[in-house]
């Protein structure tokens, strides 16, 4: 493998809901404080990687570009890699490569996101990373996304619900010791969190990780300049990632095993073969309570579906056996998306390092592993890192001179909402390109035979699966695919929610029930629709549904044309 | 020791102004395929590493790296999505290579730009909201004022930037790529003076899917080496980046060179971006090319059209069939982002 | 068999706060009709319009200059065709202008300038009413 590479900085803004500073000063106020942090100045940098997660968050297309200079990368190497939520982490990685592969002896990561700009709410941005033609028009919200895992999990493994909000319980009292915090909260209870508004159930408002604004920076070099640069360099012991299928409404979403494939990998390189043992402190990606632990079963830290009891035994507690969280997570300290995965990296960095103040975990961890999630449930990014061996073993002697951490005040300003609508020289502008994608020969027929009511799928010769949405290659074997076949219109229910939101976050009078249904003949799950007909409480994941179509005359070769899934079981039909 | 990278399977398709038979995974499939069987391996067991180049707005589907594993064969692999350009990717899979995290990565970048209705509206909303944007004209005018301040320092001519237009089209017969070489307009129209219409490349899309591997995997054929990358960032800001010169250029191409162990004299042909006329010549001049006789033998993106993201790789794809077919023994790749970015890429490849 | 098409758009809308330095560039430029810039001694860089930090070395640049408002003229262009490449109605004339006291240039309109030359003096013109927008510069005249 390549040259040993090392953190031997990091810096951070802080998390706020709505930023003055544009992404280019967050990026800047990130990248100079994890400079100073090291005693470094630019000329000492020889290449950035930048983060950021979509462009419709920031408002600026090659958002990459427009933050360049704020991260340091004037006449300089840089890319920008994204892959969604497993970002922050990811950039980590991408410096890693960068260095290990002698293009550059110190790097600078930087990962950014200002979320405040997109109107008239963040979470509207996400309803554009929705297949275009399969689910965008039925109008999904991020939280389906979300509540349909969530639903799956806690079904596959028969969790409590009071297990998983002990979760963001953890996270935002955690969060009460970090600097950077939006919003540490010490006296939050799993009643509290119990009793928030149900957005798209069974996912509750403090379930959520808020919306923010905030950039995280950390350097990273090779072991020889590491050496010169610092006495307490963290080791990037492993690095891991992993994509998985597009067609999430073919997989079970109960178990990340993109996460696990991650993690094999990195401490396949870490040279970790009890993960259990060897790793001291987590950082695992938590947008919503649930998914901190859905992340550590597959992490392999927790058997599956065993992670909700061990954390409410306390495991997971910053004094428990296996710290998770200690920074406050995205659920306590906010979730720029890209920023908050790095933060991550730099937690367990100052971990490693002893500075984590009052965060700080007991005893010497010496093993720390972060990890992020992102795109359709699809992609896990995990990084592994070790404590310096000086710092190895023995009684942990303090640093001389303990510092503040994050090193750097983290600075941001914060605008409150009318402060935000008040702005001088602020500009509203909506994004209004238009497209008009080829539909192709795959969902071109599987539209024609919607407008003939009729359900297509194609089966691969080789491994004889039949797929659904139908496609023109399988990509398992990687073969094309030539066989069509008609499926009938029945099915069940694979996982569902009841939403009360719409994909702009406004109150829904009526609730929708968005539902995967594994449709009958289809080998692997089937997609994403709305129940109709059906009391909400009615519904259950195993429920046997048929499609209802729209007339003839109203239907367009579109999605939409298929109005509906209802129970078959009269008894639960409500029309 | 760091291993050598070369180039062992290479994979198109498209390059037509539109393709409405397929969708943008099926011309990615397609590609995908090529570049698989050329380089004689199984994506599912053979291949370490992927990296895509995309851009959320040129697709109009955010968190677009969803959409890309299946139809590469990348499905519950590590794969990567950069917001860049191909030859990034390209750089990025010799990293990769290099650091012993892979012995065999997959490059893959595409254009459906027949899918977007209005180039002008994507490519506006990467200025600057608040200091640019509000005039509201199109990014063409960026163009038009680099290419006037070029000419006034450079002391080339407007002939000089004509010429390459009609040079590209003589060079492009003959490549089953280049459905924009006999498309020539009865008349010329301006854009904005000094640029016009012929002197800028359109639209096309395509796929371009390159395999790269380290030189203990690159099993038999004639791999193709990539001895020197290099990549750079000007001034993002229009206020503050050079509006002469290529900068971009010139550091990619002296880091790319320096790796290589090569001077600009050693190379012997030369796939450049040529997004406008006047950016062939401003290249080369920052490449130290400028005397350089065998320059987008293909005919560029002139005549091959101007493939988005996949733009950068399809200037290499050209210049890895040039040296597999023993025009040169030598030769550089380099792809600038386009309107309005002030980023490029360089790769120096030579031949077994 | 037909070859679908699916018509859409990512429907999103943005709110762009100016920033810290473009807010200060704005007020300025509304209330005192002034172009400040903002100098870093260590790179011996005046940018206009001013910002945190410079982007050669990431100090803070917090020192404000005024430049301008004459400058001189770097480069110009006619332009004949509009966003969606539409062609224009009436053309519009560009210019990129080096203020006084300033490294950087202004994309910016050009009033009147019926023989643009390199170097030639221009004088910014202000919109009588302004609002902290780069368009209180309506554009820049000769001299």
């Amino acid at each position: 493998m390549g040259s040993r590479v090392a953190v031997i900085g990091a810096g951070m803004t802080r998390f706020v809901r709505r930023a003055q500073e544009t992404g280019k000063e967050l990026a800047w106020i990130a990248s100079r404080a994890a400079l100073d942090s090291c005693e470094l100045t630019l000329d000492g940098i020889d290449a950035v990687c930048l983060t950021s997660a979509p462009d419709a968050f920031d408002g600026v297309h090659r958002k990459g570009d427009y933050l360049a200079d704020g991260a340091g990368a004037w006449a300089k190497p840089y890319i920008r890699t994204y892959v969604g939520g497993g970002s922050g982490v990811f950039t980590a990685i991408q410096g890693w490569y960068t260095v290990a592969s002698g293009m550059a002896d110190v790097v600078l990561c930087v990962a950014e996101e200002k979320m405040s700009s997109c109107q008239p709410h963040p979470q509207g941005a996400f309803l554009t990373i929705f297949d275009n033609i399969l689910e965008r028009p039925l109008g999904p919200n991020l939280l389906w996304i979300f509540a349909l895992e969530m639903q799956r999990y806690m079904h596959a493994y028969g969790l409590d619900k009071r297990d998983i909000a002990a979760v963001a319980v953890k996270n935002k009292r955690n969060a009460a010791d970090h600097p950077a915090a939006l919003l540490g909260q010490t006296d939050i209870t799993v009643d509290d969190v119990l009793a928030s508004d149900v957005l798209a159930w069974p996912v509750q408002r403090l379930d959520v990780s808020p919306i923010s604004d905030g950039a995280v920076a950390i350097v990273m070099a090779s072991e020889d300049a590491a050496r010169r640069l610092t006495d307490r360099p963290v080791w990037v012991d492993g690095v891991g990632w992993n994509l998985d299928s597009t067609y999430w409404t073919n997989r079970d979403l109960a178990y990340p095993e993109y996460v696990e494939n991650a993690a094999r990998m990195a401490y396949g390189m870490a040279g970790i073969t009890e993960p259990r043992k060897q790793i001291h402190v987590a950082e695992p990606y938590d947008p919503f309570d649930y998914k901190e632990l859905h992340h550590l079963e597959g992490l392999m830290l927790f058997d599956k579906g065993k992670a909700p009891e061990a954390a409410a035994d306390g495991v997971t507690a910053r004094d428990g056996d296996l710290p998770c969280c200690p920074s406050g997570g995205l659920l306590g300290v906010g979730n720029p998306i890209a920023a908050a995965g790095l933060m991550k990296v730099a937690e367990i960095y100052w971990q490693l390092r002893g500075e984590a103040g009052a965060r700080q975990v007991p005893g010497t961890p010496e093993r720390g592993v972060a990890q992020a999630w992102g795109d359709l449930m699809q992609v896990g990014t995990v990084v592994v890192m070790g404590a310096d061996e000086g710092g190895r073993g023995g009684s942990a002697t303090p640093p001389q001179a303990p510092r503040a951490t994050p090193p750097q005040a983290p600075r941001a300003t914060a605008l409150s909402e009318s402060e935000f609508r008040l702005a001088p020289g602020a500009r509203d502008e909506p994004f209004d390109a238009a497209y008009e994608w080829d539909a192709g020969e795959a969902m071109g027929r599987f539209l024609a035979g919607l407008e003939e009511a009729t359900l297509l799928a194609t089966r691969c010769s080789r491994c004889e699966r039949v797929l659904l949405p139908p496609r023109m290659f399988c990509e398992r074997c990687f073969l094309p695919i030539d066989d069509w076949i008609a499926l009938e219109p029945i099915g069940i229910v694979e996982t569902f929610s009841i939403c009360h939101v719409t994909w702009d976050m406004q109150p829904l009078v009526e609730p929708q029930i968005p539902a995967v249904v594994r449709i009958d003949g289809a080998s692997e799950g089937g997609f994403l629709h709305l129940l109709g007909e059906a009391r909400p409480g009615d519904v259950t994941i195993g429920m046997e549904v048929e499609a209802v179509w729209k007339r003839p005359e109203e239907r367009e070769g579109s999605i939409l044309d298929l109005a509906f899934f209802r129970p078959r079981d009269l008894a639960l039909r409500t029309a | 020791m760091k291993p050598r990278v070369a180039v062992v399977g290479v994979g198109w398709s498209g390059f037509a102004p539109a393709t409405p038979s397929l969708s943008y995974k099926e011309l990615m499939f397609e590609a995908a395929r090529y570049a698989y069987a050329d380089g004689a391996v199984d994506p599912r067991s053979e291949i370490d590493s992927f990296v895509c180049c995309s851009e959320d707005l040129e697709e109009g589907t955010s968190i677009f790296d969803e959409y890309v594993p299946d139809q590469l064969g990348a499905v519950q692999r590590p794969v990567q999505t950069i917001a860049s350009d191909g030859l990034f990717g390209l750089a990025t899979a010799v990293m990769l290579i290099r650091s012993g995290i892979a012995g065999v990565v997959a490059v893959e970048a595409h254009s459906k730009a027949s899918d977007v209705v209005s180039h002008g509206r994507v490519a506006r909303f990467a200025l600057d909201p608040v200091l640019n944007r509000p005039l509201d004209i199109s990014v063409l005018a960026i163009a038009g004022l680099e290419m006037r301040r070029y000419l006034e320092v450079s002391g080339r001519s407007l002939e000089e930037c004509l010429a390459v237009g009609e040079r590209s089209r003589e060079l492009a017969r003959g490549n089953v790529r280049a459905s924009y070489a006999s498309a020539v307009d009865d008349d010329d129209e301006p854009l904005f003076d000094p640029l016009t219409r012929r002197q800028a490349a359109r639209s096309a899309d395509g796929c371009v899917v390159m395999v790269l591997a380290s030189a203990d995997r690159a099993s038999g054929g004639d791999p193709v080496w990539v001895d020197g990358v290099g990549w750079s960032q000007d001034a993002p800001s229009l206020e503050s980046r050079d509006w002469a010169r290529a900068v971009y250029a010139e550091r990619s191409a002296r880091s790319a060179f320096e790796r290589a162990g090569l001077e600009p004299r050693d190379i012997q042909v030369a796939e450049v971006d040529d997004t406008f006329a006047y950016k062939q010549l401003q290249h080369l001049d920052a490449m130290g090319l400028d005397r350089l006789e065998h320059v987008n033998r293909s005919g560029g993106a002139l005549s091959e059209g101007h493939l988005h993201e996949a733009n950068g790789l399809a200037r290499a794809l050209a210049l890895v069939e040039q040296l597999r077919a023993g025009e040169a023994d030598v030769g550089v790749a380099q792809s600038w982002r386009g309107l309005p970015s002030a980023s490029g890429a360089v790769a120096v490849m030579t031949r077994g | 068999m037909s070859e679908r098409t699916i018509s859409g758009s990512l429907p999103v809308a943005f709110r762009y706060t100016p920033g810290v330095a473009n807010t200060r560039f704005l007020e300025a430029l509304r209330d005192r009709g002034v172009f400040l810039g903002s100098r870093c001694d260590a790179c011996d860089v005046t940018v206009v319009p001013a910002r945190m930090f410079c982007e050669r070395c990431l100090g803070a640049t917090p020192t404000e200059v005024e430049c301008g408002p004459e400058g001189t003229l770097e480069s110009w262009t006619v332009g004949s065709v509009g966003i969606d490449d539409e062609r224009l109605d009436r053309q519009v004339t560009l210019g990129l202008v080096r203020l006084d006291g300033a490294n950087t240039v202004l994309v910016h309109r050009l009033l009147d300038v019926r023989e643009p030359a390199f170097g030639m003096r221009v004088r910014a013109e202000l919109a009588p009413e302004r609002a902290a927008s780069i368009l209180d510069v309506e554009g820049f005249r000769p001299a």
